[in-house]
Formats: C-alpha cells, sequence, structure tokens
C-alpha cells in the first residue's frame, strides 16, 4: 500500500465516477420504459449508437461543431426510439410479453446491422471538448473532457427530474406507471403516454452515447453491447423502477469497472463486475432502492 | 453433397441449443444464460476428448452433466428474480462464462503436442472425428440422433405431469403456487435440464467445428437461444425445430443470394414475425396432426389464459 497506489486507486476512482453517469443514463431510460410498459426493450443500447451515428455523419459530412453533433446525436436517437416503439411494442399484445422482447431483439440485430452496413464497421473518429484541459487537485488530475461528460449528464438528468415532477406530462407519466388503468380512466391516453417515453429515454440513451463516444473519442458499433450490459445492470443494483436508484447504480458500475480495471487488467474487468451484480441478486434481490413491487 | 450434411449438422446443434432454452421458457423464465451453458458444455467435451482421451458418447454426457451442475447452482440466486431482472442475471452469467474461457489457458501435452483451451487463441484442434475415422455423413446422423432422442424425451415430458407443472408455473405463478407446487424446485429442475442440454448441444458442436473460442458464445448466440422457441412457439417442441429451419435454413442459408443486405433483413423479419404472430409460428398450442388432416372442421379450442390485470 504505497502512495503510488493510493494515488492511481483514487484517479480510477474518480474516472470511473465521471464516466458512470453515462451508464447512469442509459439505466434511467431502462427505468422509464419499464415503468410505463412493464416492458424490457433490448433495442435501447442499439437505438441510441444509432443516434450518435446521425450525429457523426453531421460532424463528418459539413463539420458541424460539437454542440450540434451532440444535439444531433440526442435528437436522432430520440427518434429512432420513436420508431422502436411503433415496430416493436404498439402491436404486440400486452399479454405476450415475450413477443415484444424478442421484436426487440430483432430491431437490435436491424439497427446494429444498419450501422455497420452505413459505416462499413469502421470506427470513425467523435467530436470532443475540452480534450486538453486537466484539473490537478494535488496528485490526482481530472480530465477536462471527462468533467465535461459528468456535466451534460448531470444537466441531463436535473431537465428529466423538472420534467418528470413539474409538468403535466411528468405528472401523466407518473401516473400510467403507478396504475395505468386508473390513468386511463382520469383521461390519460396510455399510448401517447408510452410514445413519448420512448422519446425522452431515446433522447437520454443518445446523450449516454454521444458522451461515452467523446470520452472514449472514436466511436464504433461494439460500444453497444457494452452500454445495454451496464446499463442493465446499474438498473439492476439501483433497483427496478427507481431514477435515483438508476443514477447511483451506473456511478457504482462506473467506478467498480475502473478499480477493476485497475486491479486486474482489462480482459479480467467485466468479470468482476458481473460478479458484483450476482452478488447484489443475492443478498438484494430488489436492489438498493426497490421497492418490493420492482421484483415484477 | 458435404455441404448439405455440414448444414444438417448446424440444423442439429441448434436444435439442441433452441430446446435447452425451450424448457426454461415453458416456466416463463427468460434466460439469456444458455449460450454460456454451451460455451460450458462445448470446452468440457472438447477437454474430455482432446486432453483426456474420452470416447465421444460419454464426454457429451459429461459435458451434459457438468453444464446442467453449473445452471443448478447458478439457479438458485438467478431464479429469485423475475422477468426483467432475471434477463440481465442471466445476460451477466452468459457474457461471465464467456470472460472466464476468454482468461483460460489450460494445456496438456498429448503424443508430443499440446491440447488444450489457449485464452483468446480459443481451444484447438478437438479432432476426435476425423482422428477416428467418422465420414461427414456419419456426423450428420449422429447428430440427429441425438437430437431426435432429446426431442422424443421432451415430447414424453410434455405429455406427463412434469410438462403440466412447468406450464402452470409458466402461466400463473400464483396460482401454481397456490396449489401447493414449489416454485424454485419447478425453476431450478427446469433450468438444470435447460443446462444439460445445451451442454449436450455445446459438447457436439466443439466436436463438429474442432476450433472453438470465446467470441462465438456471445450475446448473440443466446439471443438466437431464446429467439428459436418464442419464434416457432411454445406450443410443442416442433415448434422450435420449425423455427431453426426457418432462420438457419431460409434467413442465413437461403438469403444468401442477397449478399449483405441479409443481415439487414434477418432483424426485420424477426420484427415483422413478431407483430404478426405474437405467440410463435406454430403457436401457443400446436395444431395436432388429427386437426390438420380433418381440414375445415376447426379445433376445439382449449384452455385460453386471460391476463387478470
Amino acid at each position: 500500500m504505497d502512495y503510488f497506489f493510493i494515488i492511481d486507486f483514487v484517479q480510477s476512482l474518480v474516472d470511473g465516477l465521471l464516466f458512470g453517469t453515462t451508464y447512469a443514463l442509459i439505466g434511467i431510460g431502462f427505468t422509464l420504459i419499464f415503468g410505463v410498459m412493464r416492458k424490457l426493450n433490448l433495442a435501447y443500447g442499439a437505438a441510441a449508437l444509432a443516434g450518435t451515428y446521425i450525429g457523426v455523419a453531421a460532424f463528418l459530412a459539413f463539420d458541424a461543431p460539437p454542440p450540434v453533433v451532440f444535439l444531433l446525436s440526442a435528437l436522432g436517437s430520440g427518434i429512432i426510439g420513436i420508431v422502436v416503439y411503433y415496430c416493436c411494442f404498439r402491436f404486440t399484445p400486452t399479454q405476450v410479453p415475450m413477443a415484444s422482447l424478442l421484436a426487440s431483439v430483432g430491431m437490435l440485430l436491424f439497427i446494429d446491422e444498419a450501422v455497420v452496413h452505413a459505416s462499413h464497421g469502421m470506427p470513425v473518429p467523435y467530436p470532443s471538448v475540452f480534450r486538453n484541459a486537466i484539473i490537478e487537485i494535488g496528485d490526482i488530475w481530472v480530465r477536462g473532457d471527462l468533467l465535461f461528460v459528468f456535466g451534460i449528464c448531470v444537466v441531463a438528468m436535473g431537465v428529466l427530474f423538472w420534467l418528470l415532477y413539474r409538468t403535466p406530462l411528468g405528472l401523466a407519466t407518473r401516473a400510467v406507471s403507478q396504475q395505468p388503468r386508473a390513468a386511463a380512466l382520469c383521461g390519460i391516453d396510455p399510448t401517447r403516454v408510452n410514445l413519448l417515453t420512448f422519446g425522452i429515454s431515446g433522447v437520454l440513451g443518445g446523450i449516454a452515447g454521444a458522451m461515452t463516444a467523446a470520452a472514449v473519442g472514436v466511436l464504433s458499433p461494439i460500444i453497444a453491447l457494452g452500454l445495454t450490459v451496464k446499463g442493465l445492470i446499474a438498473v439492476v443494483i439501483g433497483g427496478l423502477g427507481s431514477i435515483p436508484g438508476a443514477i447511483i447504480g451506473g456511478l457504482l458500475v462506473g467506478a467498480s469497472e475502473n478499480i477493476f480495471l485497475l486491479l486486474r487488467g482489462v480482459t479480467e474487468r467485466d468479470i468482476y463486475v458481473m460478479l458484483m451484480l450476482f452478488l447484489f441478486l443475492t443478498l438484494r434481490p430488489g436492489g438498493l432502492f426497490g421497492s418490493t413491487a420492482g421484483r415484477d | 453433397m458435404d455441404f448439405y450434411f455440414g448444414l444438417a449438422q448446424i440444423f442439429g446443434v441448434h436444435t439442441l441449443l433452441g430446446l435447452s432454452a425451450y424448457v426454461v421458457l415453458l416456466t416463463g423464465q427468460v434466460s439469456m444464460a444458455q449460450a454460456g451453458f454451451y460455451a460450458i458444455g462445448a470446452y468440457t467435451a472438447g477437454a474430455m476428448t482432446a486432453m483426456f482421451g474420452l470416447h465421444i458418447l460419454p464426454a457429451i454426457v459429461i459435458a451434459g452433466l457438468v453444464s446442467a451442475a453449473i445452471a443448478c447452482i447458478v439457479g438458485f440466486p438467478a431464479l429469485r428474480v423475475k422477468g426483467l431482472m432475471l434477463v440481465v442475471a442471466t445476460l451477466a452469467f452468459g457474457e461471465m462464462v464467456r470472460l472466464f474461457f476468454f482468461n483460460l489457458s489450460w494445456q496438456v501435452e498429448r503424443g508430443g503436442e499440446l491440447f488444450g483451451p489457449d485464452g483468446a487463441e480459443g481451444f484447438r484442434s478437438i479432432r476426435y472425428f476425423p482422428e477416428n475415422g467418422w465420414e461427414v455423413w456419419h456426423v450428420t446422423v449422429f447428430i440427429w440422433i441425438v437430437v431426435a432422442v432429446v426431442m422424443a424425451a421432451l415430447w414424453w415430458m410434455d405429455r406427463t405431469r412434469a410438462g403440466a407443472v412447468l406450464r402452470a408455473v409458466g402461466h400463473d405463478e400464483v396460482a401454481a403456487q397456490s396449489i401447493g407446487l414449489n416454485l424454485t424446485a419447478v425453476k431450478v429442475g427446469a433450468m438444470t435440464a435447460g443446462g444439460f442440454i445445451a451442454g449436450l448441444g455445446g459438447g457436439i458442436y466443439a466436436h463438429t467445428v474442432t476450433h472453438i473460442e470465446h467470441g462465438v458464445f456471445g450475446v448473440l448466440l443466446a439471443t438466437f437461444a431464446i429467439a428459436y422457441p418464442i419464434l416457432g412457439g411454445l406450443g410443442s417442441v416442433f415448434g422450435t425445430l420449425l423455427a431453426v429451419l426457418f432462420i438457419q435454413g431460409f434467413l442465413i442459408e437461403g438469403l444468401r443470394f442477397m449478399g449483405d443486405w441479409r443481415s439487414l433483413l434477418f432483424g426485420a423479419l424477426i420484427v415483422l414475425a413478431m407483430n404478426l404472430r405474437p405467440n410463435g409460428l406454430l403457436g401457443e398450442h400446436a395444431p395436432r396432426l388429427k386437426s390438420i388432416l380433418r381440414l375445415g372442421k376447426p379445433a376445439p379450442d382449449s384452455l385460453e389464459t386471460k391476463d387478470a390485470n
């Protein structure tokens, strides 16, 4: 336990916590969709990836500035989220949960292939900001681009909270997730709420995808799988249906991932993250913030 | 001709993979861990023949038993949760198995050569079939005998109390529990049986391709495993077989002339199929041969399940 090890450790922890906000955003997206529809949307990570590619297409074609790229990524992903809703969830019967699950798997394969087809499977550079800015606190360096990722994700969460708790739309969303039938009796159209939820969570996914790509510097189709799996783990650790839980879960996944990277190397890193998930499932199946109702 | 035998081998091992997910799906659980069990079976059977010189039959049975044991152990923590949580837990387990084999290096010397898994390089030269003079059609017949035995066993199981118990848990857990069924025992049992079948399939797969590596057993294979029974319908084992023929035969082999566009069409067709036939191609209640022969007369409606929200 020498001094340098502790510095490395704290450094990893800080980087991981900053990057973990992207997992938190993906986790919130899964939780929102699950909240209103009680369905799992496996095409979510792929939709986020496709949105990010729409942004990068603008970057390559018109040399758009980074803010425009990020905005286009988010909006593109939101629109794809709505398309996913219409293709996989709108017309499949509610009492057959496996139909929509498999349809979303089909959509995942389709979007993934479409992206690979359009980009020829090659990684493309992604614009980043504050790449060279570094804030030094003692011996700990905080990377400017990671701090930017963190900031954007926190702003996105803030906007989401405002949307959910301060607007009529948020009220309707929360009503549908609590009791769909009662909400429908009060004059809320569940289809419209579902549609908007897919759109909103798509935008969140697009932001997460854009921030992941901005932090890594290149965009390649393989990040979709990482986003999906890590986002789902964040949801499970935090508790299904709980937004604060998804945030804490995402930060926890990001931090532990980086620490295991430091301790055990890149090939074994994910094994320990999965083991952590199993530990949570065994000891606290409801997650950190989940109610028992969250256990489906 | 060898090409078609090879194709039939692929159909065979994928049917086993699909059937392993079918057993678990009957209890209403979506398990994404089947690719993991398949991988365990593949590596175990490969080790048995290539490293320890066993015959193929005991090798795949051992592979099945090892997978079943691990499925049983994983089943207890994983099946405490349901629905979405179970999907995540089993997905994570599958990835964990894949990464374990990615990091596993364990080689033994046999006849002056090194045999065994070698990390990212994979497990090379599982050459039981060529070394013992099996021809392609021998292997194909062997695979389909195993598939037929497994299908017959599952078909028979479906007609006994065990099948009724599995379906009861799948349709309504609360009702099943209230008539005194032990939910955990039923689910873990189904998981164990699924693990055994996946292990068998993986063991055979390792020997047909002679070289296995961790990348094959990823999330994509796991989604294929659950896609077969869901797409085919949970009415009977023939739904899974039909879906394997549809996906592997039509979508993957039959559409080869479309080149690159095939893989695009693949996902879109699955989406379309689930929208048009949400209960699978053969449906929740598989059509009986009798009612197909007596065309025109509708089959008597059997028990309809309604979702009491």
